[in-house]
């Protein structure tokens, strides 16, 4: 079943001689518990993508579906009602607040969405950092910190979760570690997982890779066995 | 390469208008005021002394005593420029045939000018005969009186009518006071007239007064001639002698000449810090947000200098543009206010100088602000190393419990969003510092104003409805006597009739003298609280009560024996008590003791009357004036009104302050709130993509906001509290005692208006937070 549906979807910024089209006439469904990978130069328009699917944008033209919701013609507070109960985030700075305790940053999300302490604790303990519950973002290394995102985008139970070059801040070893917690709630959770990077050599952990160039696909390629993240290098 | 860095610098302000505009805002604010307040003070300052040189006011006026011996002996000491005399005598007068009050006739010669104590004839002429007078231009004004009409003084043989001559004005009266312990006139009862010295000579030595005028040579050594013409008056028996500067008037206008001074130092003081920490925050800001800027720049070849000049030109720049739109800006409000101020009292020579020394003070201060303000952030934009700048990694702030968590632990409980609130608080130390000075400033200029409105207020109904209880004064005609108390306790509207003597009087204690008004009451009065300690307390026996300015003035304690004398004898007792009374330092005594140590019968020579409440009191005005024995009336209240109708000018200024308050306050914090936004964006933006509602982001920050205002608050109202405190106690004198009054409602409104200032300050902050674009500020790094 397809949790996402683009149909002939096309971005364009800005009006006349100085627009830029970001994505073209892009047509995608991506399956439930999907872990996808989108490569392509600076430029290429993932990113965009991302932000579409996420609700964060709104397409210029075509059609947007994301778990069932079309999402091509959202008001700004609909676009919000539906990113606080469909989507998860995870962006390449972490973004936590510093002022938060790893748990309370996990928190500030599940407070959204009705779930209690328990289920912040769970979601820490899901990408190993439940021992550093208390430690405020500054007294964490940058692979917790992004491991506290995942968790903080997890909580919410999202269907998606939507990925923004997670190791573009981290070293090799640090990068398989978030890596490695990401296919795990694909894999173990279920969550479909759209991965956005530059990085080509992440590409062979995804069930599929969509390769973009220049606001088209350029190709879709299926990986018949993934890498593990310990395969991965870069 | 330093056009470049003007270039960016040029740009960067552009991209930060709104907060620039609002530091140039309140620097100008600042320099404006400081301008204003300073130059009024010099206009007025010179307004005065050129009517008192223009009229030879005199240096020293000697009441009493041996007049001729007193005129010999002061001609004979080195400095002295003139001494003239003359009598000056309170007398009834009658104005349109009907309407009694108390004139104060002041002689003078007739066909020319006294050397001392000269008058400004404004309309008509100077006394050409002996039957005419000059009436003081504030008089006339009330009374619409004009050259050719006549009014009525009551002579030894009755009313007479009298030519009015001109319109004068006197440097001496400038402000009409009656006397120190009179301050505040009433105009429907109290007015000067300029007669024919000779004229005088009819009025009963019981109401007349010899003075004796001196004028000093101009290069005299003032303090000195002071002391040695006060030692041949007090040598020759003179009952009281009084400085230019003690002068009703002059003492008066002085009060509010020190206000001027006070706030030309207060103004530039709480503007160009506010300014100075809104400059401070905005440059901080902008050197973290442009570390990879700076490391470019100094990796490129610019020096640590280019780049300290760099951002310290920022705040020159602040600071330059506030002066010289401040300073100008000053020089035209000094102007205006000390027009309208001397036309509010009808002073009828304003001076106004346009001061380059001002103005330059004004730039001065306005680039001293900017500068200082900006050397902080500067400096620590030149000790960027370039290698860790242009990484661009700043690392996290370190998040830790706020201070409100350690103490109430249930605080820990709250939802994150709101724990995020709290801390908030404490994420950026001087930030937070910035903003809490900010609130502290705007609270204690709104509060300390408000507060010194509340105690004018408290303190005018003291002194009118709890001290003095007589709703009006009765000067008669003939001596008070049972028969005529019966006949005005009697009339309709008349609740209550007593005796009164009301004397002037010089208090000596064995360090010094103090020249005042004895009042003698019943000693059940009801006209009259005495007010000791707090608790109020019936007049004595054997003493009398003193105001207790003569504490310190006369060096005496209770117990100790003071000298009383007056035209009609001396005597001496013992002070029993001293009395809080908000106006004024009178010296008050049993009656009939009074009468005991005068060796007379009776001593009471006014009538202190209470009305039924509800009475008509222009009707009761009306009535008295018909009663033949009736020579003036005082109303009380009239008194009560014309203090509430300056009150007005106090009312314009409170909002003034207010405005000003809200503007510092709106200015500060609106920059420390753009700042704070400006480092979170990017943790705004993932908590948008995340699904938080705009309008729960907003209330986050309001939150914080609030907080962080309701922090600055507590101080604020101390600081104002003082500051108030001590103002009030500058103008504490003889004249005027100020107790701090603040009503718990000016505390409340206080803080709702500064509140409201903060409000309002982060509503463009959050309609950017409102427009943000998740999209790309969350592929950025927090900086």
């Amino acid at each position: 079943m397809s949790v996402v549906q683009l149909r002939d979807v096309s971005k364009t910024y800005g009006e006349g001689p100085t627009a830029v089209h970001a994505l073209k006439g892009i047509d995608l469904e991506v399956e439930q518990g999907e872990f996808i990978v989108v490569l392509g130069p600076s430029g290429s328009g993932k990113t965009t993508m991302l932000n579409l699917v996420g609700a964060i944008e709104e397409p210029t033209s075509g059609s947007l579906v994301v778990d069932g919701i079309d999402l091509t013609t959202m008001s700004e507070d609909e676009r919000t009602e539906f990113r606080r109960a469909h989507v998860g985030f995870v962006f390449q700075f972490f973004n936590l607040i510093p002022t938060l305790t790893a748990l309370e940053n996990v928190q500030l999300m599940a407070e959204l969405v009705g779930k209690n302490h328990d289920d912040s604790l769970q979601a820490l303990a899901v990408v190993g950092l439940a021992d550093r519950a208390d430690h405020f973002p500054g007294m964490l290394s940058g692979g917790e910190q992004q491991r506290v995102a995942i968790a903080r985008a997890m909580v919410k139970e999202p269907p998606i979760l939507l990925v923004d070059e997670p190791t573009g801040s981290l070293d090799l070893d640090t990068g398989r570690q978030v890596l490695a917690k990401l296919r795990e709630v694909s894999d173990v959770h279920h969550r479909t997982v759209l991965l956005v990077t530059h990085n080509t050599a992440i590409g062979g952990m995804g069930d599929r890779v969509i390769r973009l160039h220049s606001g088209s696909i350029a190709s879709i390629q299926r990986n018949e066995r993934p890498l593990t993240p310990e395969e991965v290098e870069w | 390469m330093v056009s470049i860095l003007d270039r960016k610098l040029r740009r960067d302000l552009a991209n930060r208008r709104g907060q620039f505009i609002a530091v140039v805002v309140t620097i100008v604010l600042g320099i404006a005021l400081f301008g204003g307040s300073y130059d009024a003070f010099l206009n007025l300052q010179a307004s005065y002394d050129h009517m008192f040189d223009l009229l030879n006011t005199a240096d020293m006026t000697i009441t009493g005593g041996d007049i001729d011996a007193i005129v010999a002996d002061v001609q004979q000491i080195d400095g002295i420029d003139a001494v003239s005399t003359r009598t000056v005598a309170d007398v009834p007068v009658r104005i349109d045939g009907h309407h009694k009050m108390l004139g104060r006739l002041i002689g003078m010669p007739v066909g020319e000018q006294p050397p001392v104590d000269q008058v400004l004839v404004l309309d008509g002429s100077y006394l050409g005969s002996g039957t005419e007078v000059l009436v003081e231009q504030h008089m006339a004004g009330h009374f619409k009186l004009e050259p050719g009409d006549t009014i009525e003084v009551l002579g030894p043989t009755g009313w007479f009518r009298v030519p009015v001559a001109g319109v004068a004005a006197s440097a001496e009266y400038l402000w009409p006071a009656p006397s120190r312990q009179q301050i505040i006139p009433s105009f429907d009862d109290f007015g000067v007239l300029f007669a024919p010295e000779d004229a005088l000579g009819g009025v009963p030595a019981t109401v007349a007064q010899r003075q004796v005028l001196v004028h000093y040579r101009p290069d005299a050594d003032r303090a000195a001639l002071d002391e040695e013409v006060k030692a041949a008056a007090v040598q020759h028996g003179a009952l009281d002698t009084t400085t230019l500067a003690d002068l009703p008037s002059n003492a008066a206008l002085s009060e509010d000449l020190a206000g001027f001074q006070e706030m030309s130092v207060m103004f530039p003081l709480l503007f160009l810090a506010a300014a100075g920490m809104a400059t401070y925050v905005l440059l901080t800001r902008l050197v973290l947000s442009q570390r990879g800027q700076i490391g470019l720049l100094m990796a490129s070849g610019f020096s640590k200098r280019d780049v300290f000049g760099h951002y310290l030109r920022f705040g020159l720049l602040a600071g330059g543009l506030g002066a010289i739109i401040g300073a100008p800006l000053g020089l035209l409000l000094g102007g205006e206010i000390s027009r309208l101020y001397t036309g509010a009292i009808d002073i009828p020579i304003t001076i106004i100088h346009v001061r380059a020394s001002t103005l330059a003070i004004g730039v001065v201060f306005g680039l001293v602000a900017g500068a200082v303000s900006a050397l902080a952030p500067a400096m620590r934009a030149a000790k960027i190393s370039p290698a860790t700048a242009m990484r661009g990694f700043v690392p996290p702030g370190k998040g830790r419990m706020s201070l409100a968590e350690r103490i109430l632990p249930p605080l820990r409980r709250l939802p994150a969003r709101w724990k995020m609130v709290i801390r908030g608080v404490g994420r950026n130390r001087n930030r937070t510092i910035s903003t809490i000075v900010g609130v502290v400033l705007a609270v204690t200029l709104v509060l300390t104003f408000w507060a010194m409105l509340d105690s004018i207020q408290v303190l005018l109904d003291r002194q009118f409805h709890q001290v003095n209880r007589q709703d009006a004064q009765l000067y008669l005609t003939v001596p008070v006597d049972s028969s005529i108390l019966d006949e005005l306790q009697g009339l309709d509207g008349v609740a209550l009739a007593e005796p009164v003597a009301d004397l002037p009087a010089t208090v000596r204690s064995n360090a010094d003298q103090y020249h005042t008004e004895l009042v003698a009451f019943d000693q059940t009065t009801k006209m009259h609280q005495f007010i000791i300690d707090g608790d109020v307390k019936p007049l004595p026996d054997d003493g009398v009560y003193l105001g207790d300015s003569l504490r310190d003035l006369l060096g005496v304690s209770v117990g100790d024996e003071v000298t009383i004398s007056t035209d009609a004898g001396s005597f001496t007792l013992p002070v029993a008590g001293f009395v809080h009374e908000p106006l004024g330092t009178f010296a008050y005594v049993n009656r009939s003791r009074l009468a005991a140590e005068l060796g007379v019968g009776d001593v009471a020579n006014t009538v202190y009357v209470q009305f039924t409440p509800g009475v008509d009191r222009e009707a009761m005005r009306d009535r008295f004036g018909e009663l033949p024995y009736v020579g003036a009336f005082i109303d009380a209240r009239a008194l009560e009104a014309m203090a509430d109708q300056y009150m007005g000018l106090f009312y314009v200024f409170i909002g003034i302050m207010l405005a000003l308050g809200g503007v510092m306050a709106f200015a500060l914090i609106y920059n420390t709130i753009s700042a704070n936004i400006a480092e979170r964006s990017s943790e705004i933006a993932m908590m948008r993509a995340g699904g938080v509602a705009r309008w729960t982001i907003s209330r986050l920050i309001t939150g914080e906001n609030v907080l962080l205002t309701l922090i600055g608050v507590v101080p604020g109202l101390l600081f104002g509290y003082v500051f108030a405190l001590e103002g009030l106690a500058t103008y504490s004198s003889d004249l005027f005692k100020w107790d701090l009054y603040i009503r718990p409602t000016t505390y409340l409104f206080t803080v709702l208006a500064v509140l409201v200032a903060a409000f309002f300050s982060q509503r463009p902050v959050l309609k950017a937070v409102q427009q943000i674009d998740i999209a790309t500020v969350v592929r950025e790094r927090s900086l």
